[in-house]
């Protein structure tokens, strides 16, 4: 694991001592270079993880991550380079310091073994995160979405480390590895249920949760291209993440515990899909379908199947990819208008009919359309949900319509019909850009090939 | 002043605080406390002006106070156990007004009133050595008689003084009420954990010391005072506005900074000892503090403060030396993957 964490912190001293014009080159290049390695990690044995080291592993659930992780460091990259141009210098290598520390601490995350170390990388993911929407940011509410985002993950995870300590006195150990095995059923006391809730309620706040989104879209929203690329696509898994692994240790509370956050789940979805429906704000309607889609993964890690598991695997997969590249095409939009709202850049495929192409793949994988994977993700929570309890299907079957239903205004909007008279201006697609939706798109077209390396590991 | 007889004062502050750390002599303990008090009213004098000797007189009058209780403590002391040696309190009335005595002395709730007061009307230097150097003396004390303190009361205290710490400096902007309030929060960080494992106080103490250190380094280069002349400092000394956020952040308590580390000690010491409600309270209480800390680093570091050209040009007389500033800065931000290394101070 060292030959993929040592590349990136050293990334740092790279873009500090390159040349002005060698910093995006030098800094995309050796970020894909490192994307590369760890690619070699998806090759998992079957019924056993990767143990690298007493601190360090990987499984067939953190090494789908783990890649998405690193791929998206280079698109970020390549997303922030038009909006970071006009910057000096210092501020420019400061920018992608951040996104490498917050590269680091994200692959030392997912590879954790203990969970406390766990729990200080997850924390630590904060400040690199905060200091890139405050910063860089673009609108006075981002000091507001910064406090939102600041404070409502550390008061969900602050019980979660007292839990996490207790668990330790408990059982002597956190690592991740002895307690696959030391595997006990928690006996059932009034303390055992506010165990559950300090454990799941710091991912519950992550996912988010619908009654906890509040953060999410103010950040999502305010946050520069990076920011936004690598909160929808990698932060908000984290939290899936940290649910799949903790779960394994609070059966069986969790058969009756799970009951409000699924129903909010359930509810939550339709809800924000719904919402989408009315929203004028292109980034802010990315956001709430963030929110709808992870709803879905908390309903799938809830109810515990082998199925739904492989499909919150791959629903976070597909939904990371999926949600970045949508980010970006909003930002193309964004670098051209330099407004959000999605009136005002209609009829664009008469302009950019190449990226018309983009966004029609991009709205198209929204939705779910087979065979691509967040079909199969969706699918197979789904069905696992249905088999929970089959009036689910209702609800899923309504979030399943309403989603195709805001993709395709939001496709229709931005693409279709006449175009406004004030974008005839606008540049061309840059190659760069066609080059990260590319990018986005081609590992999401070949995963549905192959979806058995992002099905997790009850496959 | 002249700069022998500053010799000699500090000189006195410093022997004082060591005399109460090396004795073993009640009376000399007591002496000691003394000699600091008496000794540190002229430092915190040294811009002479009604404000500056308003703060010494409150400072004197609740010190001197304190110490009044504190030997009160050590007689009853005296009249059980017959023998002035530090060891433990033989007495629990002797106990308890001992630890209030200490506890006036720290500024905790809810003898905290006068910290912020004082703090504000003393110069950023003076403020430095009254909010780092005089917790040593009594927080010393409190360690050596940590087997034998009232545990409902101390814990009461510790929790109140996070709370009113954090909420207190919420409302403030003067930066070295700022830094009052985020000690008066330590403070009880640092006596909650003091009857279960008297090494981690010690070890929120260093790390506490060094971060408010660093503080006030950074307050002294720049000159400022408050929160509006801080949010300057961008014009003359970009690389100081990077510093202080990271060291706001680290004394917020947000990991993978050095801040981080005795909170976790203490959260896992106290849920090792079985009380599991106190450190998620303390925990959350703590965010308070961060808040005001965060939105300091909002006008300082994260965001552009709107300012008129005059502003921008900053009167400086002399450029202030900031001694030591690297390895503070170090100290206080990077220490956390030393946590193992805190078996050096047992």
């Amino acid at each position: 694991m060292l030959k993929i964490i040592i590349p990136t912190i050293m990334l740092m001293p790279l873009t500090w001592l390159s040349k002005k014009n060698m910093i995006w080159i030098n800094t995309t290049t050796y970020s894909l270079l490192i994307s590369l390695i760890s690619l070699s990690l998806l090759n998992q044995p079957n019924n056993n993880s990767l143990n690298f080291s007493l601190m360090f592993f990987s499984d067939p659930l953190s090494a789908p991550l783990l890649v998405l992780t690193t791929w998206l460091l280079p698109l970020m990259l390549m997303a922030s380079q038009h909006h970071l141009s006009k910057e000096p210098l210092i501020r420019k290598k400061l920018y992608i310091t951040m996104l490498a520390m917050l590269q680091t601490f994200l692959i030392m995350t997912f590879t954790a073994t203990e969970l406390i170390s766990f729990y200080i990388l997850f924390e630590a993911t904060l400040v690199p995160t905060l200091i890139i929407i405050t910063r860089w940011g673009n609108q006075t509410e981002r000091l507001n979405a910064g406090l939102y985002f600041l404070f409502y993950t550390l008061a969900g995870s602050l019980p979660l480390l007292v839990a996490l300590i207790s668990i330790q006195n408990l059982t002597g150990s956190l690592n991740f590895l002895l307690i696959q095995y030391w595997n006990q059923a928690l006996p059932d006391s009034w303390s055992n249920i506010f165990l559950w809730l300090a454990c799941m309620m710091a991912f519950m706040v992550k996912m988010p949760l619908y009654g906890l989104h509040l953060w999410l879209p103010k950040a999502h929203v305010e946050a520069p291209i990076a920011g936004s690329m690598v909160l929808a696509a990698i932060l908000l898994k984290l939290g899936g993440y940290g649910m799949l692994r903790i779960t394994m240790m609070l059966n069986p509370q969790t058969n009756f515990m799970a009951y409000p956050f699924l129903m909010l789940s359930l509810w939550g979805m339709i809800m924000t899909s719904s919402i989408c429906l009315r929203q004028t704000d292109l980034k802010s309607l990315i956001a709430y379908s963030s929110v709808s889609h992870m709803a879905l993964v908390i309903v799938a890690v809830l109810i515990q199947t082998p199925w739904s598991y492989m499909g919150a695997t791959a629903l976070m997969i597909a939904h990371g990819l999926t949600s970045s590249m949508l980010f970006c095409l909003a930002n193309s939009n964004y670098e051209r208008t330099h407004s959000r709202t999605m009136i005002l850049a209609r009829g664009l495929q008469t302009l950019l009919p190449l990226m018309a192409a983009w966004w029609l793949l991009a709205s198209l994988t929204n939705l779910a359309l087979p065979p691509s994977i967040n079909l199969i993700g969706e699918l197979f929570v789904v069905m696992s949900s249905f088999s929970w309890s089959n009036i689910t299907i209702i609800l899923m079957g309504a979030n399943i319509t309403i989603t195709a239903l805001y993709s395709l205004y939001m496709l229709i909007t931005t693409q279709r019909g006449k175009y406004t008279h004030h974008i005839n201006s606008i540049k061309p697609s840059f190659t760069r850009e066609n080059a990260l939706m590319a990018l986005h798109m081609t590992p999401l077209l070949l995963l549905s090939l192959n979806p058995k390396i992002i099905l997790g590991f009850t496959y | 002043m002249n700069p022998l007889i500053l010799t000699i004062i500090l000189m006195t502050v410093f022997l004082g605080t060591m005399i109460v750390m090396a004795s073993s002599h009640w009376l000399m303990i007591w002496i000691g406390f003394e000699m600091n008090l008496l000794a540190i009213i002229p430092i915190l004098m040294k811009k002479y002006s009604p404000r500056a000797m308003e703060a010494s007189t409150k400072y004197f009058l609740t010190q001197a106070t304190a110490s009044m209780l504190l030997m009160m403590a050590i007689i009853i002391n005296l009249m059980h156990s017959g023998q002035w040696t530090i060891t433990k309190v033989f007495n629990p009335t002797a106990s308890i007004i001992m630890t209030l005595a200490l506890a006036m002395k720290l500024g905790l709730t809810p003898f905290h009133f006068w910290v912020p007061e004082v703090t504000q009307g003393i110069s950023l230097t003076s403020g430095l050595i009254l909010l780092t150097w005089q917790k040593l003396a009594p927080m010393s004390i409190l360690y050596q008689i940590s087997p034998s303190i009232n545990l409902n009361i101390l814990l009461t205290m510790a929790v109140l003084s996070i709370l009113v710490g954090g909420w207190g400096g919420l409302n403030q902007t003067q930066l070295r009420k700022i830094m009052a309030y985020s000690s008066i929060a330590h403070m009880g960080w640092m006596t909650a954990i003091l009857v279960y494992n008297p090494t981690l106080t010690m070890l929120n103490m260093l790390i506490y010391i060094m971060m408010t250190l660093t503080m006030f380094m950074l307050f002294i280069h720049s000159s400022s005072t408050t929160t509006l002349s801080l949010s300057h400092t961008w014009n003359k000394a970009p690389l100081i506005t990077t510093l202080i956020l990271i060291t706001l952040l680290s004394m917020g308590g947000l990991p993978p900074l050095s801040g981080f580390m005795p909170k976790w000690m203490i959260i896992q010491e106290l849920t090792k000892n079985s009380s599991i409600i106190l450190p998620t309270l303390m925990a959350i209480m703590a965010l308070l503090n961060l808040y005001f800390y965060t939105r300091l680093t909002y006008s300082t570091s994260l965001t552009m403060f709107p300012s008129t050209n005059n502003m921008k040009m900053k009167w400086q007389f002399e450029t202030k030396q900031i001694t030591l500033l690297p390895p503070l800065i170090i100290a206080s931000s990077l220490l956390l993957p030393l946590t193992p290394m805190l078996s050096i101070l047992d």
